[in-house]
């Protein structure tokens, strides 16, 4: 029993001190800089929000959504059929190929700046929306394809078989048999890329320097630097950054415990 | 043959963006760390100066600082903390008081918090709670007379690296635990059973029946947490831009402060090369785990 008291007790501090950095965002964010450590807590108000509205903050959270969910999309089609490829076919350089794909994991993107930087000011596409596309996709591809390979494995072949027997054609099997049932794993890559996305910061600094253009990250760094004890409006701003993740991750709960079982940690 | 072309158009948009994104850059930066290519002498391009660059690098004193940084503090300590808390927090998540009390689900959703929480914002909020006036911890400190003055957590050299530590360790930790809790939950419960009946205790079914099982998921994750810190530039810089003065400069702020700041990019890419060629040797290691343990039937 005083076991039991003990674990509960250690699980309940331990869980606490996880999800307080994002609980302070949210209560910090209804605080005004005069009431923030008051311990009045009637005091709450929307001011924080209003005031960033006003300043332009929704352009930010627009060009974030956009980029990130063109992104995902071409993510997910790219990825999947890659996926299909590598787990349902056989061909030459096949362990080449995906040797290489997954060693994009491993790639210090920092090394990538200044040649990319010199590719999309000759392509003309600095301070334009294609490139952040690109770079996104690029990012998230090798992690999303070994996801999803992962998760192919562990769906029998004999479905996607059999379909082929009866002479689907190859581009259809894909799309109505084999991406319906690994719905789950699909989901998953999909919410890893977008927070991946949603929350980059590197090259939204070096390819994006027109204000109406920058991203959420950007835009919330580049406000953090200026008012650095307006806490109240830049953690008004962080939870605008943050509630987009939360929605989106915590309903998938069962499906990312799902997808990371068979995905990576096959034994 | 019919096979190869139709396996080509699938792969095409894959290839299309690791060739532009990961072939043309390293090639790019191979190239560049053979000159002495400057970013304010851009227009007059680089000359061939050979090893230069390389022989630079290594006698550099900063060189080696920045070395320590990144293996030790950020990988090695880095990586080890997450690990140990990952696989504590994933047994606690797992024990059987937990499960009793049906706890085990919500505070799994509770731990996709931190990991929700982009890590941009990480760092802002982080960086709120370790404020010296106005954060929470020293707050706690002056309050309970633990310290008599404040610190200044990512100013002052004694606590500015555990700071960084638990900063990405906070934000990284769910799923590094989610993944042991998976693997956790896949231990065969008949083993489990076995050891009972031998009359092991739970210290000692969790050391030697369920942690060898784990073994396979520990190394990945080690191997990806590896990836994910050593080449990352977002938490330094945003958490202490590599300060203060140089204390927490890592490879990767190093790259971008030689090339951006003192614009030596034939340095900056002779550093970048090296960087990328650690990481190769990890991730070959890494590449042929995967495929032994998991993807085994593929090729």
């Amino acid at each position: 029993m005083v076991y039991e008291i003990a674990i509960l007790l250690l699980a309940f501090i331990v869980f606490l001190i996880i999800i307080y950095p994002t609980l302070w965002i949210f209560i910090a964010s209804f605080k005004t800089e005069e009431t923030l450590f008051s311990n009045d807590h009637s005091i709450y108000t929307l001011d924080n929000y209003f005031e960033l509205f006003e300043s332009g903050f929704g352009l930010f959270i627009f060009n974030s959504f956009y980029i990130c969910l063109v992104s995902v999309l071409i993510t997910i089609f790219s990825s999947v059929i890659a996926a299909y490829a590598f787990s349902r076919r056989r061909f030459r350089f096949k362990i080449f190929s995906f040797g290489s794909i997954m060693l994009g994991q491993t790639f210090p993107w920092i090394i990538l700046v200044t040649p990319m930087f010199i590719l999309f000011a000759k392509l003309g596409f600095l301070n334009n929306h294609i490139s952040m596309i690109f770079c996104y996709v690029a990012v998230s591809l090798p992690f999303s394809i070994y996801l999803l390979v992962g998760y192919l494995e562990s769906i029998p072949r004999e479905l996607d078989e059999a379909a082929t027997m009866d002479g689907c054609p190859q581009f259809q099997i894909i799309w109505k048999i084999i991406a319906p049932i690994m719905l789950p794993g699909i989901i998953v890559t999909a919410a890893y890329a977008f927070l991946l996305m949603w929350s980059e910061y590197l090259f939204a600094l070096a390819f994006l320097t027109k204000t109406n253009l920058k991203t959420m990250p950007l835009e919330l760094y580049a406000f953090f630097g200026e008012h650095t004890t307006q806490w109240g409006q830049v953690m008004a701003a962080s939870a605008l950054t943050t509630i987009p993740t939360l929605v989106l991750f915590l309903p998938l709960q069962k499906f990312i415990s799902e997808g990371l079982t068979t995905g990576s940690v096959k034994n | 043959m019919k096979d190869n072309k139709f396996v080509f158009y699938l792969l095409i948009p894959t290839l299309f963006f690791i060739t532009f994104f990961y072939v043309y850059p390293t090639v790019y930066n191979i190239f560049n760390s053979f000159t002495d290519l400057n970013l304010f002498k851009l227009r007059k391009g680089g000359n061939w100066v050979g090893l230069d660059n390389y022989i630079d690098l290594v006698t550099d004193p900063e060189f080696a600082r920045v070395f320590f940084n990144t293996t030790f503090w950020l990988t090695i300590v880095g990586v080890f903390v997450r690990i140990t808390l990952g696989l504590l927090l994933a047994f606690l998540l797992n024990s059987d008081t937990l499960k009793k009390y049906r706890l085990t689900n919500i505070f799994q959703l509770l731990l996709l918090i931190p990991w929700a929480t982009p890590s941009i914002v990480a760092v802002v909020v982080w960086r709120m709670i370790l404020d010296p006036q106005v954060g929470i911890i020293n707050q706690i400190i002056i309050k309970y007379g633990i310290g008599k003055e404040p610190i200044a957590f990512l100013a002052d050299t004694s606590f500015v690296w555990p700071s960084i530590i638990t900063i990405i360790t906070w934000n990284t930790l769910p799923l590094v635990t989610l993944t042991f809790l998976a693997s956790l939950k896949s231990v065969p419960s008949e083993i489990i059973d076995a050891a009972r009946v031998d009359g092991a205790n739970k210290l000692q079914q969790a050391i030697y029946v369920k942690l060898p099982h784990m073994v396979p998921s520990i190394i990945i994750m080690v191997l990806m947490s590896t990836f994910w810190t050593f080449n990352n530039f977002v938490f330094v810089w945003l958490s202490t831009g590599a300060g203060p003065g140089t204390f927490t400069n890592v490879m990767a702020t190093e790259v971008y402060l030689k090339a951006f700041v003192d614009g030596r990019m034939g340095y900056s890419s002779a550093l970048g090369i090296v960087m990328a060629t650690i990481m190769t040797v990890f991730g070959i290691i890494y590449l042929r785990l995967i495929i032994k343990r998991n993807l085994k039937e593929l090729f």
